[in-house]
């Protein structure tokens, strides 16, 4: 009981710390809109192109944001040597990386969920019907690629050029998420047909499953100096 | 200081020599022996050397996470070793799966790239494995170097069930499996079959010349900087070989 403890107080202390400095938020809320508004630009004024890239411009947008969240997350911990305090907390490192995923996952399903109406109104796509599908695709999606983000960050957080690093490693291994959370995000906007997601989801969960244990148990790994 | 001269074990060289022998036989076959297809003609040809290469490519993988597992379980030097010579060899089976199966999607399919999952899935292993090159070349120390590779390649085993997977539910435009794994029985020709698994082994066997090559020349690399560390006056960290 006292690993789930200590793994909710390092997402909270997490939380907290992000709350005061705002440094993920501010960085990836604008870095996403700008995203939105760069591909709505390069995507020209085709309003049947707009309305058809829409999942993956949302996609695109949550993916580049998703890596700069991730990069952020040891940044704050790793001035300070704060980082090497958190390790040497009796619980195992499995808590420590869940924590960190956790606060992670939140603020870009939060992040998502923002997005979503935004990228609606500004590709001109449908999705009244399908929006609780939409919603638990998007916090599906989000934790494919947080907890892959979150666990190569922690690997490149003391390499040189960690910044283009992290970006080149993980995209990658993320790809079957993304596929699978665009898929489910179109099944919607232009499928029209929410059921046609379902499958989709069912996959991206999976997805998720087994990244996530492959991930917390070889975390430990990772930060052992 | 020299290091000790090391002998050509004859064997190595006995196994070079099987490895290419075994190669050409299987090109013959695969261009002479082989009977055309019904469908694509003399273009089967190229999938002999395509469908082994790739098979191969798996197989130089999970050699590599397995050896990057047993490195983290004993901190061996050898283990690390074994794991990139897997991992190179791993992303040469895989570029060349790329090529065969470019070569061979221009004529049948008409396009050189598709993004069809198989293909761009095995682009992805590739770039994976630059991936683990990369970060290796970021890290000085061997053991911790060692642990993050390791730890890469699991991750590079863990998505290739989730590539065959992918192969089996986006259905796209790769050619279906004529051997499928499932237990759905055979749909390829006898002597085809015959051709194509003497290929398979003939690839495999050459993957495991290169791996003892590979790591013959990795066991110098670790001795040479075990010296160097001495000479240095360094640490004089003990280098179980």
């Amino acid at each position: 009981m006292s690993d789930v403890r200590a793994l909710l107080a390092i997402a909270w202390k997490d939380l907290r710390s992000e709350a005061r400095s705002r440094a993920a938020t501010v960085a990836t809320v604008f870095f996403s809109s700008v995203t939105l508004v760069v591909l709505a630009f390069a995507l020209g004024r085709d309003a049947d192109v707009m309305t058809r890239a829409a999942p993956g411009v949302l996609w695109v947008a949550l993916a580049f944001s998703g890596v700069i969240s991730a990069a952020q997350a040891y940044q704050s911990d790793l001035i300070e040597g704060a980082f090497e305090q958190l390790l040497t907390l009796p619980v195992p490192r499995a808590a420590v990386f869940l924590g960190k995923l956790l606060t992670n996952w939140l603020t870009m399903t939060i992040l998502g969920w923002v997005l979503l109406p935004v990228t609606a109104i500004l590709f001109d796509a449908p999705i009244g019907s399908g929006i609780p599908i939409l919603l638990l695709t998007i916090a599906l999606g989000t934790l494919g690629f947080s907890i892959i983000a979150t666990f190569y960050a922690a690997l490149t957080a003391n390499l040189q050029a960690r910044e283009s690093l992290l970006p080149v490693l993980m995209f990658p291994v993320v790809v079957p998420v993304l596929l699978a959370a665009v898929r489910a995000t179109d099944a919607i906007v232009t499928g029209g047909d929410p059921s046609l997601a379902g499958d989709w989801v069912q996959l991206l969960a999976g997805f998720d499953l087994v990244y996530l244990v492959v991930t917390s148990a070889i975390f430990h790994i990772v930060v052992e100096e | 200081m020299s290091l000790a001269p090391s002998r050509r074990p004859a064997w190595l060289n006995v196994l070079a020599g099987a490895a290419f022998l075994s190669v050409a036989i299987g090109a013959y076959l695969g261009l002479r022996v082989s009977p055309p297809d019904v469908n694509q003609g003399d273009l089967i040809r190229v999938m002999y050397a395509h469908v082994s290469v790739a098979w191969v490519s798996f197989l130089a993988v999970g050699v590599a996470a397995l050896a990057g597992i047993a490195f983290l379980w004993r901190g061996r030097p050898r283990m690390d070793v074994i794991s990139v010579a897997g991992a190179e060899t791993a992303l040469l089976y895989g570029a060349l799966t790329i090529i065969g199966g470019m070569t061979y999607s221009k004529p049948t399919l008409n396009t050189f790239w598709t993004w069809d999952a198989k293909l761009t899935l095995t682009a992805l292993m590739v770039a994976l494995l630059a991936g683990v090159f990369i970060v290796r070349g970021l890290i000085d120390e061997p053991q911790r170097r060692g642990r993050v590779s390791a730890v890469i390649l699991i991750v590079v085993l863990a998505s290739l069930p989730l590539n065959y997977l992918a192969a089996e539910w986006f259905r796209t435009l790769h050619p279906a499996k004529a051997i499928d794994l499932t237990g759905g029985g055979v749909t390829i020709d006898g002597t085809m079959l015959t051709i194509l698994l003497y290929n398979v082994v003939a690839a495999g066997l050459m993957f495991v010349w290169l791996l003892v090559e590979r790591v013959r020349i990795g066991m110098r690399e670790v001795e040479i900087d075990a010296r160097r560390v001495q000479a240095d006056g360094g640490s004089g960290e003990v280098v179980r070989v």
